[in-house]
């Protein structure tokens, strides 16, 4: 559909429409937290931000989903290795199974935690009388954040694992390595783009839990309050300009992990 | 794992005494089974030190098979591999110190050219100087010092393949196994690296094992051959004795084009219809009135318009020109042979032509080449009657070869 002249008249138009379609689906949206969160000056914002709650509250989520994503990139190299190198009956069944957690709504999730870890859930009415509580506390949240994440970094991984030429690990066990060598200096550097941007996905998401959290975590203040939840509680509280605050930092946080993996593709996988 | 590392360095210790010759490799009795389907049967070979022997077959022949069992990477169902007269069957490949230069070359991607050809002895723990030290000799053997910061990504074919060699050639590898060294290059690449690994492999005296489908290659490379079909090693010699004295129907179409002429033993020589041709005949192998066959090479048939053959040819027949084609460097002439009388041997198919696919045809033709010289002097037409005798053939049995 080229104009006589050489003008093509669709590419501007389909840009146009592009960018004129998100401006009230995601452009405007976060523009409002930054209009909102800056109007009454930015001593007001940084003064919400640094209240004792708020610092806690996301303190407390970096942490929780820090060791959450520690264990689920752990988790997902060590599944994704077993599940593309073995093949064995049920294989499928386990994939299947691993993958599930993104599709079970997150407060189906949080209440599935509570019923198996809860004081009457199936293990912790045995927990309990030994004083153990697994809910309400940071680990009820890295359970909650572990559970959710659960198949983001082990699918960003997998299919690495399964390209994978295989002839590079004979390579490297007949040059006279152990498997233990051969992962670490052959099998680990072709998966670094994948473990890297696998876990970046996991802290992105776990950091926004907020469906499966509210449930288990028992949203104490100052205990277990992880910056999402602390969002909704101020907000419900009326408090706009503090859960503002927090909005801005979670959102800033949220582009900054996506602009890394967006742009920084090119050095994960560098040869 | 120390102390398996322990193992192979101190087995490499004792240099081989050059008084007592012994096999580089070894490869004895050697089965495979996948399920219920045989691979290989009773594979056993030597190679001698810098040695370089060729592993020819067909794809599915068991060639690679071959390969995985001698490095380590596949296990064989009988039989033993024997490496500088230790056995090393029940080893896992990285005990066994064999450098394999796989066909995709297998070299690790994250890794510069020094990182990959310093990788074996930095999993060995060697000192940072003496790694330094080995990297420099080999990256100055194979000619990549200027290249040695690079990934292999970064490198064309035959420097990947130099690469994979000299990564090898690091921790001083019992044996070199190659799996189908140039399949991925081009023929004016391939023909030049040929070249550069036989120069290569003469310079450091480490034995070879290469393994390929291409016969043209096969007899280049190789200081001897070994024919592989179905799983079982057909013939094994020097590259002249495979090509020129084939011990099979098989080896002798495998290995470029083969003309096959049924022919019947009377008193110790070959009678083919009227046709006598002399020949000196294993009493115990042909008996009278034993059907066999005759193969030549198209280059071994000699055209005559006159019935004067010279001495030492043999005259097989007469036989119209049916077809001549100019190929380059020499004339290649399709003759149909006349029958010149009862056969006992005969059959409809009595004459067999192979072309440059190892099936044979049984077109009642056969195909003969000239170099031009000849072709020139003797100018021949197609319709035109001319006399044929071969210069040299080999006899085979009959039966055998079906």
């Amino acid at each position: 559909m080229r104009h006589v002249r050489g003008f093509d008249v669709v590419r501007p138009l389909s840009i146009g429409m592009l960018v004129f379609m998100m401006m009230p689906l995601v452009f405007l949206p976060l523009a409002s937290i930054f209009i909102f969160g800056t109007s009454n000056g930015l001593g007001k914002f940084w003064a919400a931000l640094m209240a004792p709650e708020a610092v806690f509250a996301l303190k407390l989520s970096m942490a929780t989903s820090f060791w959450a994503t520690v264990f689920n990139v752990l988790f997902g190299l060590f599944a994704a290795y077993v599940l593309s190198r073995y093949n064995f009956w049920g294989r499928n069944a386990l994939i299947v199974t691993i993958s599930l957690p993104t599709a079970i709504p997150t407060a189906v999730a949080g209440f599935a935690l509570l019923l198996l870890w809860g004081p009457y859930g199936t293990l912790g009415r045995f927990l309990a009388p030994q004083g153990i509580q697994v809910m309400f506390t940071a680990g009820a949240i890295i359970l909650a954040n572990v559970f959710v994440t659960f198949p983001l970094a082990f699918g960003v991984i997998k299919p690495v694992f399964d390209t994978m030429n295989r002839s590079l690990e004979e390579a490297s066990a007949t040059i006279g390595a152990t498997r233990w060598q051969t992962f670490w200096h052959v099998t680990l550097p072709s998966l670094r783009g994948a473990i890297v941007s696998g876990a970046l996905l996991t802290f992105a998401r776990a950091v926004g839990e907020f469906g499966s959290t509210i449930l288990v975590s028992g949203n104490l203040a100052g205990h277990t309050q992880t910056a999402p939840l602390y969002i909704f509680a101020k907000f419900n509280e009326g408090q706009i300009e503090a859960a503002n605050a927090i909005a801005i930092v979670l959102a800033l946080f949220s582009f900054l992990i996506f602009s890394v993996l967006f742009f920084a593709r090119d050095w994960l996988d560098v040869d | 794992m120390k102390a398996k590392e322990k193992l192979i360095e101190e087995k490499k210790v004792p240099p081989p005494t050059p008084t007592a010759p012994q096999n580089a490799t070894s490869v004895v009795g050697v089965s495979k089974r996948f399920g219920n389907t045989s691979v290989l049967e009773d594979i056993t070979f030597d190679v001698a030190e810098g040695e370089a022997l060729v592993l020819l077959g067909a794809s599915g022949s068991g060639k690679t098979t071959i390969l995985r069992i001698i490095a380590g990477l596949e296990q064989p169902y009988t039989g033993k591999v024997i490496l500088h007269g230790r056995e090393v069957t029940e080893l896992p490949a990285r005990e066994r110190g064999v450098g394999v230069i796989f066909q995709s070359y297998a070299l690790f991607p994250k890794m510069t050219v020094e990182k990959n050809i310093g990788y074996g002895l930095r999993i060995r723990k060697r000192k940072r100087k003496e790694i330094r030290e080995t990297v420099n000799a080999l990256l100055k053997l194979v000619q990549l010092e200027e290249h040695r910061k690079k990934y292999p990504s970064q490198l064309s074919g035959g420097q990947q393949q130099r690469v994979a060699i000299a990564r090898t050639l690091a921790y001083k590898p019992e044996v070199l196994l190659f799996d189908e060294p140039f399949g991925a290059l081009d023929t004016q690449t391939r023909h030049h690296l040929r070249r550069e690994i036989r120069a290569l492999l003469r310079k450091v005296n480490v034995p070879a094992i290469f393994i390929t489908h291409d016969q043209e290659e096969a007899l280049e490379l190789g200081d001897r051959v070994a024919v592989l079909n179905k799983g079982h090693i057909e013939q094994i010699g020097t590259p002249f004795e495979i090509y020129n004295h084939p011990a099979t129907e098989y080896v002798a179409t495998f290995l470029g084009a083969a003309n096959l002429l049924e022919a019947v033993v009377r008193n110790s020589s070959l009678e083919y219809g009227k046709t006598r041709i002399a020949a000196e005949l294993d009493r115990e192998r042909f008996k009278d009135g034993a059907c066999v066959k005759i193969v030549f090479r198209p280059e071994d048939v000699f055209l005559s318009k006159s019935e004067f053959i010279k001495p030492g040819h043999h005259k097989i027949s007469s036989a119209v020109v049916e077809e001549i084609s100019f190929v380059g460097a020499y004339e290649r002439v399709r003759l149909r042979l006349e029958k010149n009388g009862g056969d006992d041997c005969a059959t409809d198919d009595q004459f067999f032509l192979t072309t440059d696919t190892p099936e044979s045809q049984s077109v009642k033709s056969i195909i003969a080449t000239r170099p031009k010289p000849e072709a020139s002097s003797t100018r021949l037409r197609v319709g035109e009657r001319v006399v044929v005798a071969i210069t040299s053939f080999t006899v085979l049995p009959s039966s055998e070869s079906k």
